[in-house]
């Protein structure tokens, strides 16, 4: 796209209605110079002229009108700046994509309760409550279930902000369990700032009474962060200058709220993300793809309102992959539950269906791998689960 | 790059296969670049709406300033060929200077309203401007909000919709304004008026008879069919008073619908008929409603559906697969949702051309990087993800899906083209 040509074009626009004002301007003075001097001769002449002599200024005034010509030169100053105001749009059209609803489905009409719930729900996600309420209020749906939960995580990140990681430890300690069932490494991270805290505050004793009652615990997963972390108390006056450096990047804290963020919203069954900025620009990416895709096709017969698959890869980026998808390279099949990914003895990995058809239903027991020289013995090909 | 982990030496039958482990384009700025470009091909509307308002504006301007001088010039003519004695003729004079110099203040405060529009227009033109590979998050931010305005204006939320803007600072990205304007008409057909509707396109005039809109025509049937619901005495004459007038002239392109509402003289209101019942019902007002939303969004370059439908529609696909409707999907999927599945169930599933596997565990992409190893159950994971778990506990592997235990000289690395 050239954003340049836009630009070029709206300047033109800009330029000519600059020179119509002007011109107008300029009709407007003359017209009133020419009136205000036959009333001075008129106000200046003694008042025993004869009648003919105004009607000859008024005359006069008349004539200068016809010879100035405003309406033909209004139009004239219109006429420029018409061409540019009709320009723009074309150049607008060409180099933007000017209807974005051509890949769009009349018959899958959105319940508009459960798009204004999402919004609710994410003006909440994002913290912005008053925003949320209003809108709430405004439309007139029930309030939010999911309210108060964010409101509780906005508090702990606020503490967070302000280096209080009172209400982030309580929570985290009160989770304990289902973090680990997640995997998460949240709790730990949360006493090791506030060890560090401590342990700048100058005082050794106090870091390492904490660390044997809160962070010992932990020797199981994190052992090589507790000697690291207790390692780094020998240098607590001076920790810019010592191997341990990283523990005053404010990148531990960003790590931990992000850390916070995404298991309290796990934890709620919500994403990291919120899903609808996650949904929208999923839908930036693909339809352009999308778009592409009708314009190419319009003279062929796809019915858009009834395909149950797009015709299209949408080519989503990576973090938009929430599932291990395996498209066999032979059949270019998905796989599913039915047609299973299976892995050779090659390592080369096709659908059952395809090495079905390469053994002809097991009537071969062995078959030429079509990606190496291997020759496959079917007994040996295994399922894969992703 | 991989090499096959079998090769013979028959020559005739090597295929040599490069890059044998999945292949997925990793995140080249070009790439990157392409796509912020092709979506910022998406903003139209963004472009196209402040602009209408602007050339509407000078439009009018124009018009008035036209009307005015003309009128001011036959002014002249009219004394100069009139009988008029000195005083009057230096009263019209003085009249017609100050009549010029208020029109010298409007040619003023037109530009001056010209100028913000055009600002706005520039602003926005330099909003997308601003876009770079950089600040993707942040702009994509802002685009959801824009994208969430639209739909509060097309919804009447509007006050929602400013106190979002506002404090967004996009203000001037979103044309609350504009709904505005549209808003009056809405409240009106609402309430069975159709006389800002009227106006309304008396306003827009040569743009809807260019679209071939026969909008106007629809709400003089509609007062036409109040005057015969009336069912007063005199209400009869007059709805053929008003039909004469207003509705006959466009008899020659809508013959057939003129002569349909006609017949509703026959009829009464309370007539059973089902053709001519629905005639009678009050939601003929919400058909108004919903062809002025139209008629609207035409006139300004706007997409008829709000903008958030259609984002969603198209990202809803995109990330619509039979993984996300399945039990302990994960979270992070917004298909994962209720909501959002309900949305998606009428929509086309997503189709990708190329495998792209995810590790179960560190939901990481298994690519050339981090290529997928097998357990022997059949299960697989990243490489970086086993390797970590084989040296937390002595090399061995626990499948965190089955249970299944086994050491990491076992795992065989698959290979997915
Ligand atoms: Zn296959
Ligand atoms: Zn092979």
């Amino acid at each position: 796209m050239e954003l340049k040509s836009v630009k070029d074009a709206f300047d033109r626009v800009a330029t000519k209605q600059k020179l119509s004002y002007s011109k107008t301007h300029e009709i407007f003075h003359m017209l009133s110079q020419e009136i205000e001097k036959a009333l001075s001769i008129l106000q200046e002449s003694p008042p025993s002229e004869t009648l003919l002599d105004h009607r000859s200024i008024l005359s006069d005034v008349k004539k200068m009108f016809t010879e100035i010509a405003p309406i033909s030169q209004l139009e004239a100053a219109e006429k420029e700046l018409q061409v540019a105001l009709n320009k723009y749009p074309k150049v607008l059209e060409k180099q933007l994509n000017p209807d974005i609803s051509k890949a769009y489905r009349n018959n899958a009409e959105f319940d508009t309760h459960i798009v204004n719930q999402i919004i609710a729900n994410f003006f909440y996600r994002q913290g912005m409550f008053e925003i949320g309420d209003c809108f709430v209020a405004e439309t007139g749906e029930s309030e939010c279930s999911t309210r108060q939960c964010f409101m509780e995580m906005y508090q702990i990140l606020e503490a967070m902000k302000r280096r209080d990681l009172g209400p982030a430890l309580n929570w985290a300690v009160s989770n304990s369990d289902k973090l680990k069932q997640a995997r998460s490494d949240l709790e730990m991270k949360l006493h090791s700032l506030h060890f560090l805290e401590i342990a700048q505050g100058k005082n050794s004793k106090e870091a390492i009474n904490y660390a044997r009652k809160h962070i010992a615990t932990f020797a199981d997963s994190c052992l090589p962060e507790i000697q690291k972390l207790m390692c780094s108390l020998l240098w607590n006056r001076k920790l810019d200058k010592s191997p341990y450096s990283e523990f005053l990047s404010p990148a531990l804290w960003n790590n931990a709220v992000k850390e916070l963020t995404r298991q309290y919203c796990n934890l709620l069954g919500e994403s990291s993300e919120s899903p609808l900025s996650i949904t929208v620009t999923a839908g930036t990416q693909a339809l352009p793809v999308l778009l592409k895709y009708m314009n190419v096709m319009a003279n062929k017969k796809l019915d858009w309102q009834t395909i149950e698959q797009l015709p299209v890869d949408a080519k989503l980026s990576e973090e938009y992959q929430f599932h291990s998808v395996f498209v066999c390279p032979v059949s270019k099949e998905q796989s599913s539950d039915e047609n299973p990914p299976m892995m050779m003895s090659c390592g080369h990995v096709l659908c059952k269906q395809t090495i079905n058809k390469m053994s002809k239903n097991g009537s071969k027991s062995s078959f030429k791998c079509p990606y190496c020289p291997t020759d496959v013995d079917i007994s040996r090909c295994r399922q894969l689960h992703f | 790059m991989e090499i096959d982990p079998v090769t013979t030496g028959n020559a005739d039958t090597v295929m040599t296969e490069t890059a044998a482990t999945i292949t997925p384009s990793p995140a080249v700025p070009s790439c990157r670049l392409n796509q912020l470009t092709e979506s910022l091909k998406l903003e139209h509307q963004l472009l196209r709406v402040p602009f209408e308002h602007y050339k509407k504006t000078i439009r009018a301007n124009h018009r008035s300033f036209e009307k005015e001088v003309s009128s001011v010039v036959s002014g002249i003519g009219d004394l100069a060929n009139s009988d008029c004695s000195k005083e009057v003729a230096v009263s019209r004079l003085t009249s017609l200077v100050s009549r010029l110099q208020g029109l010298k203040r409007k040619l003023e405060e037109g530009s001056n309203v010209e100028n913000l529009q055009a600002q706005r227009c520039r602003a926005r033109i330099d909003h997308l401007d601003s876009a770079d590979v950089e600040n993707m998050t942040e702009w994509n931010n802002t685009k959801l909000k824009r994208i969430l305005v639209d739909y509060m204006l097309r919804m009447s939320y509007f006050e929602t919709a400013s106190m979002l803007s506002e404090s967004s600072n996009i203000v001037d990205l979103v044309d609350i304004d504009i709904f505005r304007e549209a808003k009056k008409v809405i409240d009106a057909l609402k309430n069975r008026e159709v006389a800002s509707a009227l106006i309304w396109c008396a306003d827009n005039k040569s743009r809807l008879k260019k679209s071939k809109s026969k909008f106007e025509f629809q709400l003089r049937l509609q007062e036409f069919i109040e005057l015969v619901r009336a069912d007063t005495p005199g209400s009869y004459k007059q709805a053929i008073v008003y039909a004469r007038k207003h509705l006959a002239p466009w008899g020659a392109t809508h013959m057939n619908e003129l002569q349909h509402v006609l017949a509703t003289l026959a009829f009464k209101s309370t007539t059973e008929c089902p053709k001519y019942k629905v005639l009678f019902e009050l939601r003929q007002w919400d058909v108004l409603v919903n062809q002025f939303k139209q008629e609207f969004c035409k006139l300004y370059g706007m997409t008829m559906e709000p903008l958030l439908n259609i984002y969603l529609q198209a990202g809803l696909s995109a990330l619509k697969t039979p993984y996300g409707f399945e039990e302990g999907c994960t979270k992070e999927d917004p298909l994962s949702q209720e909501s959002f599945r309900k949305l998606a169930s009428p929509l086309p599933f997503s189709k990708q051309h190329h495998s792209k596997l995810v590790c179960y565990i560190s939901r990481e992409l298994m690519d050339t990087e981090n290529p997928p190893q097998v357990l022997p159950n059949g299960y697989v994971y990243s490489t970086k993800a086993l390797k970590e778990m084989a040296e937390k506990n002595g090399g061995k592997i626990t499948c965190p899906r089955t249970g299944f235990v086994c050491n990491d000289t076992e795992l065989v690395k698959a290979y997915i083209s």
